[in-house]
């Protein structure tokens, strides 16, 4: 009986094994066939240019063209651009961050008429597509003056940003008990330092949630910043690769590197804030 | 407590802010757009009152815009029967498999998603470059010349092409959303499943198939939704063209606006856009309150 068993656990054992191994062969391969195109675009970037067109899908670059990283980095403002998206999604993550903890707390909180109906309409913001407000607000901000400066990215990214934000930071304070506060109410605290001082600290892992969302939403936000930038002043990143052509229109292996040099700072980002990133892309799809 | 919590000025304060915001970034501009789509508005011409002229236009003879919808339909189908399939067999296994894999792989698979959609469209294009692409190079190292063809102008290849783009670049978020769905199935679950018996194909349709079936209602209609929102890589790859092969209803409206200039059509569109996504989501409600019930 004891021998019985024994095999049966040893067969158990080498099926699972073999079912990993397959498994790991799939992932493997299918990671293969994904990444592919990613690795054409970074082995041609190092290249001379001429050499794409040869029949070889990879080659080795000897030596390698490093210069056509220095020529994308200046001639693609790929700094100018990078700094000036990092100022937009900066300003955009705190206020997003700031305007979803206050309307959080008067959603969840506070006592108004209004609030669930006003709570519905803020949610239902995350179902309006951009593209329908790119027209009127092309207009509205050439009317106001504001056309062509950062705060035209600002404006609109904040405003479809909150809903996402508002719909994790309500979830959020739903869940914690409102013991703390009340005891602080008794105290003579008032709502903004309550809000502030008790309630901000405890909501720090729907913030980091908000922040990371908020920046994977409008990090890579191609199509308003096109539709309301025309100067190159505030251009962001994106613009890089979207108007790298010009002088270089056949110079492909540059052209590679400002893709190369375009996607890396967010993968930078991704690289040390899976995690976050991972939670904040699941969260309202789980909960659902 | 209630006075504190009651106090209008205070709630006028918490809520003012964000709500003039979105007011500004989103409601007025859609109200604004629901005046001008009754107007013959043009750039730089005053806008003259037609009524629902434009309205009857869409409907009636504008065979472009019905393309459209028809491509975010056939888009959307492929995202649930091709996409979504790859995406729940591939959330599975990166569950079962396990330890130090299981983080590796789904680190990996997201990637494509944190990537600019202007980098991915960009490599793209080059990838399906007849003279110098990887894909015809690929055909030609596999012996298979007769395949090769110039894939982004051909009528017959252009919309497979936006599609398995689309596709290639959203599948990593796909597969977290499904992969955190099994994880949160309960332990105690799959211990019972253990017990019983329930193992492999069975296990998945019995079990953790109608477990996940909430999660997949989510994102099949998430999936509609965004097949309809469907704009950038469609305007950066081939922007709709060749003709209309390839068109998608935000580019058409986006080329209407600020290539055609005529504005008052271009948001007559855009109003039809957003009842349309509004109607999405009342139906994507009524699928979650039945879950409820």
């Amino acid at each position: 009986m004891v021998i019985i068993n024994n095999n049966n656990n040893n067969i158990a054992k080498v099926k699972t094994r073999i079912t990993k191994s397959i498994i790991w062969m799939i992932m493997i391969l299918f990671a293969i066939v994904q990444f592919f195109p990613l690795v054409w675009v970074i082995n041609f970037s190092l290249t001379k240019d001429s050499q794409v067109f040869a029949s070889n899908i990879l080659v080795m670059p000897k030596p390698p063209q490093w210069g056509n990283y220095a020529l994308a980095w200046i001639n693609g403002a790929i700094l100018k651009n990078t700094l000036n998206s990092l100022m937009v999604v900066t300003v955009t993550i705190v206020l997003t961050v700031l305007i979803s903890l206050t309307l959080g707390y008067g959603f969840t909180r506070m006592r108004w008429k209004l609030s669930q109906t006003t709570l519905t309409i803020v949610l239902l913001g995350m179902m309006i597509p951009i593209h329908t407000t790119l027209l009127p607000n092309f207009l509205i901000f050439q009317k106001a003056g504001i056309l062509d400066t950062s705060l035209a990215l600002i404006i609109p990214y904040v405003a479809f940003s909150i809903p996402l934000g508002v719909f994790i930071m309500t979830g959020f304070m739903y869940s914690i008990p409102v013991a703390l506060e009340e005891a602080a109410v008794m105290d003579g605290c008032g709502v903004m330092r309550i809000i502030f001082q008790i309630v901000f600290p405890i909501t720090k892992a729907a913030t980091a949630t908000i922040c990371v969302m908020t920046f994977i939403n409008n990090w890579n936000e191609f199509i308003m910043a096109a539709t309301f930038l025309s100067s190159s002043k505030w251009k962001t990143l994106p613009f890089s690769v979207y108007e790298f052509a010009g002088q270089y229109v056949s110079r492909y292996a540059v052209q590679f590197a400002v893709m190369v040099l375009s996607a890396l700072p967010a993968l930078i980002v991704y690289a040390f804030l899976n995690e976050q990133i991972t939670k904040g892309v699941t969260f309202g799809a789980v909960k659902g | 407590m209630h006075k504190v919590l009651g106090d209008k000025r205070t709630i006028f304060f918490l809520v003012f802010p964000g709500i003039f915001l979105m007011f500004a970034g989103i409601l007025f501009p859609i109200l604004m757009s629901g005046y001008l789509s009754l107007t013959d508005m043009q750039d730089g011409s005053v806008a003259v009152f037609v009524g629902l002229k434009n309205y009857i236009k869409i409907f009636t003879s504008d065979k472009t815009f019905w393309v459209s919808i028809f491509h975010a339909l056939i888009l959307g189908v492929s995202l649930i029967l091709i996409q979504h399939p790859i995406c729940i067999t591939f959330a599975l296994m990166l569950d079962k498999i396990g330890g130090k894999a299981e983080k590796i792989f789904r680190i990996l698979f997201f990637v494509p998603c944190v990537i600019s959609v202007v980098v991915t469209s960009k490599m793209w294009i080059n990838i399906l470059n007849p003279t110098f692409g990887l894909m015809n190079k690929l055909l030609a190292l596999l012996g298979l010349e007769s395949f090769q063809r110039n894939w982004l102008s051909d009528p017959k290849t252009v919309l497979g092409c936006v599609m398995f783009i689309i596709m290639w670049q959203g599948f990593g978020y796909g597969m977290l959303i499904y992969y955190a769905g099994i994880k949160g199935i309960s332990n105690d679950v799959v211990e019972a499943c253990k017990i019983d018996g329930a193992i492999g194909i069975k296990k998945f349709f019995y079990v953790t198939f109608p477990m996940l079936l909430p999660v997949v209602k989510v994102s099949v209609t998430l999936a509609m939704i965004s097949a309809l929102k469907q704009m950038e890589s469609v305007y950066l790859i081939t922007d709709g063209g060749p003709g209309d092969k390839s068109q998608f209803i935000a580019n058409y409206l986006y080329q209407q606006a600020f290539r055609g200039f005529k504005y008052g059509y271009a948001n007559a569109i855009s109003v039809v856009f957003v009842i349309i996504c509004l109607v999405a989501t009342g139906l994507y409600n009524k699928f979650i309150k039945v879950e409820d019930i």
